[in-house]
C-alpha cells in the first residue's frame, strides 16, 4: 500500500500554490520566516517553510478603506472574515467550487477564497453588505421569492445574481441558471433563486 | 377554554415571507462561524491520513513553540497506542491567535503510525480472506448480520402457477450530508468558570448537555446560541468531539474564546454520512399484479461504526415476505441521520422492483402500485401509529400526480423508441411516507409588552425551514396584529425547553405550545383591560391591531398595552392534543420526467412533479420552499452523489464540491409542487414536510431511467457511468 503519511491539510494547496505559483510580491515581503519541522521521515523532501510574518494590507472594501496585518498567504475570503470582520462571505469548499465566497472586485465577480488578498490592493471590493437593501435590490427579491432557508449559501448567489445584473439588467431565465451555475445550494433553494432574480432584475428597471 | 387552531384563519396557511430573511440575504445575519468575540483564538483540527492505523508516538512539542499557537491537546483520549478507524479520525487540536498559524502547528505536530491493513469498500471487507478489522458486538468478518423478519410463508408464496417473479440486485452509495456550514463552533469560558458557546447546530439543548457533561459542570452553567446556522440534515445535534475538544483548548488558554469548524475535506469524512444500501430482492405477484411475496437479503454501510438500516417492504402490502440485514463495518466515516433516515433507500430499493415487476407483468406501474397500496398510514417503526386511511389518499394523490406529469399521453412501455435519436425519453414515479408528527413535550414563552412589543421565546432553532415565522404567525394570527410586529427570539439553550430539529418535528413540536402560549397571554391581556372599557372580558377580540368590544373597535393595540403599566404579562405555554399529530403519518407521491442520451449516457431532468400531504399548513411560501427542497436533494441523490473510496489506499477520492457531484441551477428542471390539503388533512394538526419530499425523488428518477432505455441502471447514480455500464449488460445479454 502506497505510504501517505502524514500529509499536511488545508495548508497543503497554499503552500502549492505559492510555491507553484511564483507570486513575487508574496515571497519579496517574507520577512521573517519561522520553520517547523516536519515528520522525520519527510527529511529526503525539501524542508517546508511556514511563512509567519505579516505585512499592511489596505483594501477598499464597500467604499471604506480599511488596513489590517496579514500574511501576505492570507486569501481575501480570510481577511474578510477573520481580520476585517466582513462575514458575508462564507468559507464553505475553500476552492472555488461553490460560490459562497463571491465577491465583486472591479466589477468582475470573483471566488474569494482562491484570491490572494495582497492581490486586491488597490483595488475597489464589494462584499453582499453593501448592496440595496431597498425594494429594488437584489436581497428584498430573495426574501420575497424565498430563495433561501438555512441562508449560508445566500450571499454567494445575491453577489452572483447581483453581478450579473450589473452586466445584464434583461437577462433569460436561462442566463440567469448559467450566472449563478457556479453557486451550489444545499438546501435546494434554486426555484427561489431563479424567480428573485428574474424579480430583481423588473423591479430595478421600475426604478 | 380550550385552545384549538382559528377556524377560518388570517394569516396561517398564508405566503408569509422569513422574518430573518433580510438578515441571511445581507450578509449581515451572524453564524456561529461568523463569530468572533474579544481575543478569540482560531482553533484546527489534525485528522488521521490514514484508513487504518496505530499511532505510535504522538509529538506536540514543535508545534506548541510556533508562534501564535496558545493550546495544543490530542482529541478525545488520542494517545500513542491508539487506532484511528478511518481517514479523517480526529487526533489532535491546535487554538493559535490567527488561523495561519494554527494551520501551521497542525502541520507541525508529530504523528508516528503504523499503518494496518484497511477494508475501505463493502466489496473489500466482505472479500474472502479479507483483513477482520471489525470484531466483537456481533460483528464476524466485518458483517453483523442482522436478525431476518419474516411475515408470513414467502418460500410457500412464490410456488404457485400463476405468480409472476422479479429476482434482481440494487445498490445506492454512501453520501455525505454536505452541510454547507461545517461542523463547529465557537466557545469560551468565562471568568466564573461557565461555558458561553456559538455552535452550528441543530439542537441548541442537547448540544449544552453534551458540553456540560464533558465538563462536569451543572447544565445551568452553559449557554448555547445558535441565531441561525448553515445546514444540518440530521448530522448536527451536538457539541461533537470538535466542540468538546475546543472548549478544552479555551480553558487551557486561559478562558479566551475558540472558533473551531472543520475544513470541507473533514466534513466530508468525519461529519456523518447517509448508509449505503445493497439488496438483492425477490418480488412476486399474481398475473392480475396482486403482490404475494418478497424476499430480500440487503445490507450497507454506516462506516467503522454506525449501522445502515432502512425498512423494506416499503409503502405496499406484501402479503409474506423475509428480510435479513447486515451491517458491513468499513474504514470510513460514521453515518449519521440524513433527512429521512432510511427511507430513501428503502423507497428506492421497493420502487425499482414493483417498476422492474410491473414490467415483467406488462402493466402499467401506475396501476401496478394502486392496486398494493396498504391501508395503514405509517411504515411501522414500533412507535408509530395509523392516523388516516392511507389508500384512498394515495390514489387522489396519484391522480393528481399523473395529471400533472401528463402520464396518460406521455407513458410509454419500458424500451419504446421513438426514431432513431439516440436521446431517450422516459417517466418514472414512486410513492413516499414519514413520520413528521411532533412530541408533546416542549414549551414557548409569550411575553406582552407595555410599549406592545410581543416576544415569542423558546430553545429551539432554525435549521432553515423558518422557525422564528411560523412562532410569529400564530401570535399575530391571535394577536390581530402582524407577522412584523412579533419579535421571535429561539437559538439559546437557556430559554424554555424547545425541539430539537430532526425527523420533521420543529414546526409541529413548537406549534400547539406557541398557539397555548399566545392564547393564554390573550386571555390575561382581556381579563386585565375589560374593567378600562367596561366590558367583559368575553367580550373582547383583537382584529387588525384593534382591541374590540362585542365587534367595535374601541382602541389601538398600542393604548391597550400600555394599560399594562409597569407589569408585563408573560405566560409559557405548553402542547395541548389535537394541535399537532403526534404521530404524524405524511406521504406523496413523484413523478419525475428525464431524457437520456444513449451514445453519452447523460440524463437530464425535464420534470419532477411532488405531491405532498402534510396537515394544517402554517406558512404555505416556506412549505413550498421545504417541499423544493427535499425534492433538490433526492435529484442529487438521484444523479449525482456519491462518496468515492479508493479500495487500494482506503482513503476518499473526492472530499471536496467540485468531484464530489451536486446540482446548479443547470440542473434543475421544472418543477411543480402540490399541496394535498383536504380539510381531513387539515384536521390532524401541523406535521413537519422537512424531509418526506426527498424520500422519492431517487425512485422516481430511477424508474424514469429505466422506462426511457428499456433497461433497469441498477446501481444509483444515475451517473454516465452507470447507465452506460447498464446499456452495456444489456447489449451482452441480447
Ligand atoms: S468557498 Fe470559495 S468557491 Fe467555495
Ligand atoms: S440555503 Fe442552505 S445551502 Fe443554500
Amino acid at each position: 500500500m502506497a505510504d501517505l503519511d502524514q500529509k499536511p491539510k488545508v495548508g497543503a494547496s497554499r503552500r502549492d500554490f505559492l510555491r507553484g505559483s511564483g507570486i513575487a510580491a508574496a515571497t519579496a515581503v517574507i520577512t521573517g520566516p519561522a520553520v517547523a519541522s516536519l515528520d522525520e521521515a519527510k527529511a529526503a523532501e525539501p524542508e517546508y517553510k511556514v511563512v509567519a510574518d505579516t505585512v499592511t494590507l489596505k483594501l477598499q472594501v464597500n467604499g471604506k478603506e480599511l488596513s489590517t496585518e496579514i500574511e501576505p498567504r492570507c486569501t481575501l475570503l480570510d481577511t474578510l472574515r477573520n481580520r476585517l470582520d466582513v462575514t458575508g462571505p462564507k468559507r464553505v469548499c475553500d476552492r472555488a467550487s461553490c460560490g459562497a465566497c463571491t465577491v465583486i472586485i472591479d466589477g468582475a465577480t470573483v471566488y474569494s477564497c482562491t484570491t490572494l488578498a495582497i492581490a486586491c490592493q488597490g483595488k475597489k471590493v464589494e462584499t453582499v453588505e453593501s448592496f440595496d437593501t431597498g425594494p429594488t435590490g437584489v436581497p428584498h427579491a430573495f426574501v420575497q421569492h424565498d430563495g433561501l432557508m438555512c441562508g449560508y449559501c445566500t450571499p454567494g448567489f445575491v453577489t452572483a445574481c447581483k453581478s450579473l445584473l450589473d452586466r445584464n439588467p434583461n437577462p433569460t431565465l436561462d442566463e440567469v441558471r448559467k450566472g449563478v451555475d457556479g453557486n451550489i445550494c444545499r438546501c435546494g433553494t434554486y426555484i427561489g433563486v431563479l424567480e428573485a432574480a428574474l424579480a430583481a432584475a423588473k423591479a430595478m428597471k421600475g426604478a | 377554554m380550550p385552545t384549538n387552531w382559528p377556524e377560518n384563519p388570517k394569516i396561517i396557511g398564508t405566503r408569509v415571507t422569513r422574518l430573518d430573511g433580510m438578515a441571511k440575504a445581507t450578509g449581515r445575519a451572524k453564524y456561529p462561524s461568523d463569530s468572533h468575540p474579544e481575543g478569540m483564538l482560531f482553533g484546527a483540527m489534525l485528522y488521521s491520513p490514514h484508513a487504518h492505523a496505530r499511532i505510535k508516538s504522538l509529538d506536540f512539542s514543535a508545534a506548541e513553540k510556533l508562534p501564535g499557537v496558545k493550546a495544543v491537546l490530542p482529541a478525545g483520549n488520542i494517545k500513542a497506542g491508539s487506532l484511528v478507524r478511518f481517514q479523517g479520525d480526529d487526533i489532535a487540536a491546535v487554538a493559535a491567535e490567527t488561523e495561519e498559524q494554527a494551520l501551521d502547528a497542525i502541520r507541525a505536530i508529530k504523528v508516528e503510525y503504523e499503518v494496518l491493513p484497511h477494508v475501505a469498500t463493502e466489496e473489500q471487507a466482505r472479500a474472502e480472506g479479507a483483513p477482520e478489522v471489525f470484531k466483537g458486538g456481533g460483528i464476524v468478518k466485518n458483517v453483523r448480520k442482522g436478525r431476518s423478519v419474516t411475515i408470513g410463508k414467502p418460500d410457500d408464496a412464490f410456488k404457485g402457477d400463476d405468480v409472476v417473479t422479479i429476482e434482481a440486485s440494487y445498490s445506492a452509495p454512501v453520501i455525505t450530508h454536505v452541510c454547507l456550514e461545517p461542523h463547529g463552533l465557537t466557545v469560551r469560558w468565562t471568568p466564573e468558570g461557565k461555558i458561553e458557546a456559538w455552535a452550528s447546530t441543530q439542537a441548541v439543548g442537547p448540544t449544552a448537555n453534551e458540553l456540560a457533561g464533558a465538563f462536569e459542570i451543572p447544565i445551568t452553567d452553559v449557554t448555547v446560541h445558535t441565531d441561525v446556522m448553515g445546514g444540518g440534515f440530521g448530522s448536527k445535534f451536538g457539541a461533537d468531539i470538535w466542540g468538546v475538544t475546543a472548549a478544552k483548548l479555551s480553558k487551557k488558554a486561559g478562558g479566551l474564546p475558540v472558533r473551531m469548524f472543520l475544513d470541507r475535506a473533514h466534513e466530508h469524512m468525519g461529519g456523518g454520512n447517509r448508509p449505503s444500501a445493497i439488496a438483492h430482492v425477490k418480488l412476486g405477484a399474481t398475473k392480475e399484479g396482486k403482490l404475494i411475496g418478497m424476499i430480500a437479503e440487503t445490507s450497507g454501510t454506516g462506516g467503522a461504526g454506525a449501522g445502515s438500516a432502512f425498512p423494506l417492504p416499503y409503502v405496499y402490502a406484501v402479503p409474506a415476505s423475509s428480510r435479513t440485514h447486515s451491517d458491513i463495518f468499513v474504514n470510513g466515516g460514521n453515518a449519521r441521520a440524513m433527512r429521512a433516515p432510511g427511507h430513501p433507500q428503502g423507497c428506492l430499493v421497493m420502487e425499482a422492483a414493483m417498476d422492474d415487476l410491473a414490467d415483467k407483468l406488462g402493466m402499467d406501474p401506475l396501476a401496478f402500485r394502486l392496486k398494493n397500496l396498504k391501508p395503514t398510514d405509517m411504515v411501522e417503526d414500533g412507535f408509530s401509529k395509523p392516523t388516516v386511511d392511507r389508500t384512498p389518499v394515495y390514489h387522489d394523490e396519484v391522480e393528481i400526480g399523473a395529471e400533472l406529469i401528463g402520464w396518460k399521453n406521455k407513458w410509454k412501455p419500458r424500451g419504446h423508441v421513438n426514431g432513431g435519436s439516440p436521446i431517450r425519453h422516459g417517466l418514472g414515479m414512486a410513492l413516499h411516507q414519514w413520520g413528521g408528527g411532533g412530541p408533546p413535550t416542549n414549551q414557548v414563552a409569550c411575553t406582552i409588552f407595555p410599549d406592545g412589543a410581543v416576544e415569542m421565546k423558546t430553545a429551539t432553532q432554525d435549521i432553515g425551514t423558518g422557525a422564528r415565522t411560523i412562532f410569529a404567525i400564530i401570535a399575530a394570527e391571535v394577536l390581530g396584529l402582524k407577522v412584523t410586529d412579533i419579535t421571535s427570539n429561539i437559538g439559546n439553550s437557556t430559554f424554555p425547553p424547545g425541539q430539537p430539529s430532526g425527523g420533521s418535528t420543529t414546526t409541529p413540536a413548537m406549534s400547539p405550545p406557541a398557539l397555548n402560549a399566545v392564547t393564554l397571554a390573550r386571555d390575561e391581556l382581556f381579563t386585565k383591560l375589560a374593567p378600562a372599557l367596561a366590558a367583559n372580558p368575553e367580550d373582547l377580540s383583537l382584529a387588525d391591531g384593534q382591541v374590540l368590544v362585542k365587534g367595535v373597535a374601541k382602541m389601538a393595540w398600542k393604548d391597550a398595552c400600555r394599560k399594562l403599566g409597569m407589569q408585563p404579562i408573560s405566560v409559557v405555554g405548553k402542547s395541548s392534543p389535537g394541535l399537532a399529530s403526534q404521530h404524524g403519518g405524511v406521504a406523496g407521491c413523484q413523478f419525475a420526467e428525464v431524457t437520456v442520451d444513449i451514445e453519452t449516457g447523460v440524463v437530464r431532468l425535464k420534470k419532477i412533479v411532488a405531491v405532498q400531504d402534510t396537515g394544517l399548513i402554517i406558512d404555505k411560501l416556506t412549505w413550498e420552499t421545504q417541499v423544493y427542497g427535499g425534492v433538490i436533494g433526492g435529484l442529487n441523490y438521484g444523479l449525482f452523489e456519491e462518496r468515492i473510496m479508493d479500495p487500494t489506499s482506503g482513503i476518499m477520492l473526492n472530499p471536496d464540491m467540485e468531484l464530489y457531484k451536486l446540482a446548479g441551477a443547470s440542473d434543475i428542471p421544472e418543477i411543480v409542487v402540490h399541496a394535498y390539503e383536504t380539510p381531513a388533512m387539515k384536521a390532524r394538526g401541523v406535521i413537519g414536510v422537512g424531509e418526506p419530499p426527498t424520500v422519492s425523488t431517487a425512485a422516481a428518477i430511477g424508474n424514469a431511467v429505466a422506462n426511457a432505455i428499456g433497461v433497469r441502471v441498477p446501481h444509483w447514480p444515475m451517473s454516465p457511468k452507470n447507465v452506460l455500464d447498464a446499456l452495456a449488460s444489456k447489449e451482452g445479454k441480447a
